[in-house]
């Protein structure tokens, strides 16, 4: 046996045992795969490698970036989470609403200006609300026993519907100047702090999930709910207290779309929900289990989406076929994921 | 009539093991575990084929090339594990596969005709054949799986494997009138079980494997219950293990339980387990010692009666609160319960620990420099290299994955370690060294709970072997001072006759 050749993958895999070296190459796989697109797109549009281009992609992306951290945290527990873009545009809804003394209402009536409170007091209604649909989401998932693709879905539901019953049909137009210095002024290496925001969330979800108890108990969650009960793990803790930290990350998110935006609509996040999920696919989580994958990896699915985005933009692609390039991307991740972990 | 003889030299799982079977009885097939049975019915049922020998069935040589062509045969099995659909009718699941047609659609009226008749074979026409399946007891599930066995075809020869063993008194004293009419309608029944006094009570005639090969075929005259435990255990205990030395003083009493009962499957048992003492709990399959030793590790519900850790009354909720205690618990499912496949071995050892592992008590961040020491601490206690410890778990034996599960409790110190099935998927050189690092753990202290069908493992581990019959202790022994024969005997129910789901009865 020992003197079949072997190919890297198989010894690496002796070295390591099978999951690393799987999981080695996932990374490699994502990075080479985020290089060659990166390579394509400057070479066959001038405009793509220009630092404006760049500081356009990671804006753009940084709402994304940031749900999609919340969201790798529960897929990790073994969990999803649908309701990502509703209960950020809750988030962005509450935001908007508290903080602007003139909204123009679609009947055209004008608002007295004694409604408007300052952007902190907004921030923590709106994490407030968005802590306490992840709160339900986990309780759903977790008391009441309700698998979390199904719970999620009703929450989606809700906090879409309270999101429209604040904004009642109206678009608000943000006027505190703060949230537009979020956007534009630039804090560190020509980047606005919106996109230091985002890496924040990643460097600080990163540390969460490799270097705490918290983070261990998560992954051995995913991995094994039964041996996890059985290890002594605080099993239905942990898993509410995830999906509550996504839903204030969700906020955050909901915070930053207000900065973006500058103002707000009734259709405003609704592609998020399924984005974030493809990015985390993207970035090599698994659907049908959790306890396998990392954070930092979700980081590069999100900035490939965001130069495929971006890329078609400049190069004035077809929405239509937009979506439908997506949908490969998607499809080319699951395969990747089957051909590494095998197919059980 | 059916005469089968089969010859399997490859892997002496059977060698040259012959049956007669002459006219429709009830014939019962017993044996210990690897005693050859499952190969033997698997040969019937088509799943594997002989190495060599034949069958034949009313003087015609058969070949059974597949399941298919058993049912063809007219040769059906019942399952100890049921084949049923729960979102399903009944009815439509006695005639799954072979529903009568309509063109392209189920003639429902037919189905209900043909699925009542099947039923009624077994007089069991009270079962509603609209139900759902999974809304009905598991008695009555059992008797749809006959049902359905019975609609494949005429059968003339049902092997019913281990049916008992989820059953209470009264649906096994059911099944036995089932399975005697369908004698009288003339199918040749055989009854595979562990539970000799049920097979004595039923059989006609029982053939005993042992080794693979038919150690006695015995009329029911000729035989009692010792005879048949006699038959089964042999001559020879082989018992590789020996204790260096068993306990001598023993420590305190860290835990006891009073008048505890788990569901329908425990009832009123007592058990005090010391320090540093190794105790063994042993039963048939489906006898509450699992149950039983779940409900201490707080991985059970419905549990009545009382549990005392040191003198003071506890509820076990979880296991979670039961480990707070010093309780710890292996089930015999290692992959399902037990193992984080993902992970490292070092993580796998200290995920129960993690306090441990911390910076400080107020800086909760992991350190890894104390997870590498203590985790090789905890390794090498258990003679896991340090080398493995980075290494994926999966990739591991069985073996060392149940030491790495000794590791974890190791590490996180607790007082009481309940195995179940310790060296279940553990090949024979690891289970020494399972068996050595159960004996170390005992002798720092730890109490630990063996529960286990392997009679012989158990008596050379234990200090103290208690035996369980139908969720109720019938004896305690010093595995020193005892033969295999009294303790399977113990296991049987004792030859003193049955003690049928009586209430606490307890010989000590």
């Amino acid at each position: 046996m020992s003197s079949a050749p072997t190919s890297v993958l198989s010894r690496t895999q002796a070295r390591f045992g099978g999951g690393q070296a799987r999981e080695f190459a996932q990374s490699v796989g994502i990075i080479v795969v985020g290089a060659v697109l990166l390579a394509i797109f400057a070479e066959t549009a001038s405009a793509f490698l220009t630092s404006g281009n760049v500081r356009n992609i990671l804006v753009q992306t940084s709402v994304l970036g940031v749900v999609a951290v919340g969201e790798t945290m529960v897929m990790l527990t073994g969990g999803i989470d649908l309701s990502v873009g509703a209960i950020a545009f809750l988030g962005e809804v509450l935001v908007a609403d508290l903080t602007t003394p003139l909204a123009s209402g679609a009947t055209g009536q004008t608002i007295s200006s004694a409604g408007a409170h300052s952007w902190e007091f907004a921030l923590i209604v709106a994490l407030l609300a968005t802590g306490g649909m992840g709160l339900l989401n986990g309780l759903l998932v977790v008391v009441v026993g309700i698998p979390p693709i199904l719970a999620t879905l009703a929450s989606l539901l809700v906090a879409t519907g309270l999101g429209e019953l604040v904004l009642n049909l109206r678009y608000l137009m943000v006027t505190t100047p703060i949230f537009a210095q979020l956007y534009t002024n630039n804090v560190l290496l020509n980047l606005p702090i919106m996109v230091v925001i985002m890496f924040g969330f990643y460097l600080v979800g990163g540390f969460l999930m490799q270097k705490t108890p918290f983070g261990r108990d998560v992954y051995a969650i995913g991995g094994n709910p039964r041996a996890a009960r059985l290890s002594g793990l605080p099993v239905g803790r942990v898993t509410v207290a995830t999906y509550t930290v996504a839903g204030l990350i969700y906020g955050v998110a909901g915070f930053l779309t207000v900065c973006q935006l500058g103002m707000v609509s009734q259709n405003d996040l609704t592609s998020l929900n399924f984005q974030t999920i493809i990015v985390v696919l993207i970035g090599g989580l698994s659907v049908a289990r959790g306890g396998v994958g990392r954070i930092e990896r979700t980081l590069i699915g999100v900035v490939i989406f965001g130069m495929l985005a971006n890329y078609q933009t400049i190069e004035g692609v077809d929405p239509s076929f937009q979506q439908a390039l997506l949908g490969g991307l998607l499809f080319a991740a699951i395969l990747a994921d089957r051909l590494l972990r095998g197919r059980s | 009539m059916v005469g089968i003889s089969k010859h399997f030299t490859s892997t002496e799982a059977l060698v040259d093991v012959t049956l007669q079977i002459e006219r429709p009885m009830i014939y019962g097939l017993v044996g210990q575990n690897g005693a050859g049975k499952s190969t033997l019915l698997k040969i019937l049922a088509g799943d594997y084929q002989p190495s060599s020998g034949e069958i034949r069935l009313e003087g015609h040589k058969v070949e059974i090339s597949s399941p298919r062509r058993a049912l063809a045969l007219g040769i059906g099995i019942v399952y100890q594990e049921f084949s049923l659909l729960p979102n399903l009718s009944v009815a439509h699941n006695i005639l799954l596969g072979q529903e009568p047609m309509n063109g392209l659609r189920i003639n429902e009226r037919r189905l209900m005709d043909d699925a009542g008749q099947a039923l009624a074979r077994i007089q069991a026409q009270s079962i509603p054949l609209t139900a759902r399946v999974g809304d009905l007891p598991l008695s009555q599930r059992q008797l749809i799986e006959i049902a359905k066995v019975l609609a494949l075809r005429q059968p003339r020869l049902l092997i019913f494997d281990e049916p008992t063993a989820a059953l209470g008194q009264k649906d096994v004293d059911d099944l036995f009138q089932v399975m005697a009419n369908l004698r009288d309608q003339g199918v040749t029944i055989v009854f595979v079980s562990h539970r000799y006094r049920e097979v004595l009570e039923v059989c006609e005639r029982v053939t005993v494997l042992r080794n693979g090969r038919v150690v006695a075929e015995l009329d029911r005259p000729d035989t009692s219950l010792e005879h048949l435990v006699e038959m089964t255990v042999g001559a020879k205990t082989d018992t590789m293990f020996k204790r260096e030395s068993r306990g001598k003083e023993v420590g305190d009493v860290v835990l006891e339980t009073k008048g505890l009962s788990v569901g329908t499957r425990v009832h009123g048992v007592d058990l005090t387990v010391h320090r540093g003492e190794i105790v063994g709990l042993c039963g048939l399959l489906g006898s509450g010692q699992n149950e039983l030793a779940r409900a201490i590790g707080g991985d059970a519900a419905d549990v009545s009666g009382k549990i005392l850790v040191k003198g003071d009354e506890v509820q076990l909720r979880s296991p979670r609160r039961a480990l707070a205690l010093g309780i710890a618990l292996i089930s015999e499912s290692r992959q399902d319960e037990g193992l984080f496949p993902d992970m490292r071995v070092a993580a796998n050892i200290s995920i129960s620990s993690l306090q441990r592992v911390l910076w400080s008590p107020y800086v909760r961040i992991l350190s890894r420099r104390k997870e590498r020491r203590l985790t090789k601490e905890a390794g090498a206690a258990v003679e896991i290299a340090a080398a493995a410890l980075q290494r994926q778990i999966s990739v591991l034996s069985g073996g060392n994955q149940q030491k790495a599960l000794l590791a974890r409790w190791m590490m996180r110190r607790c007082e009481v370690l309940i195995m179940i099935e310790p060296t279940r998927g553990v090949d024979v050189g690891a289970r020494l060294e399972i068996y050595r690092q159960i004996e170390r753990l005992a002798a720092g202290g730890t109490a630990v709970v063996v529960v286990s069908t392997d009679v012989p493992e158990v008596m050379s581990l234990a200090e103290r072997l208690i035996t369980l019959y139908r969720g109720v202790v019938t004896e305690e022994f010093d595995p020193e001072h005892a033969t295999e024969h009294q303790v399977s005997l113990a296991m049987q129910g004792g030859a003193a006759g049955p003690v049928e789901n009586q209430p606490a009865e307890v010989t000590l």
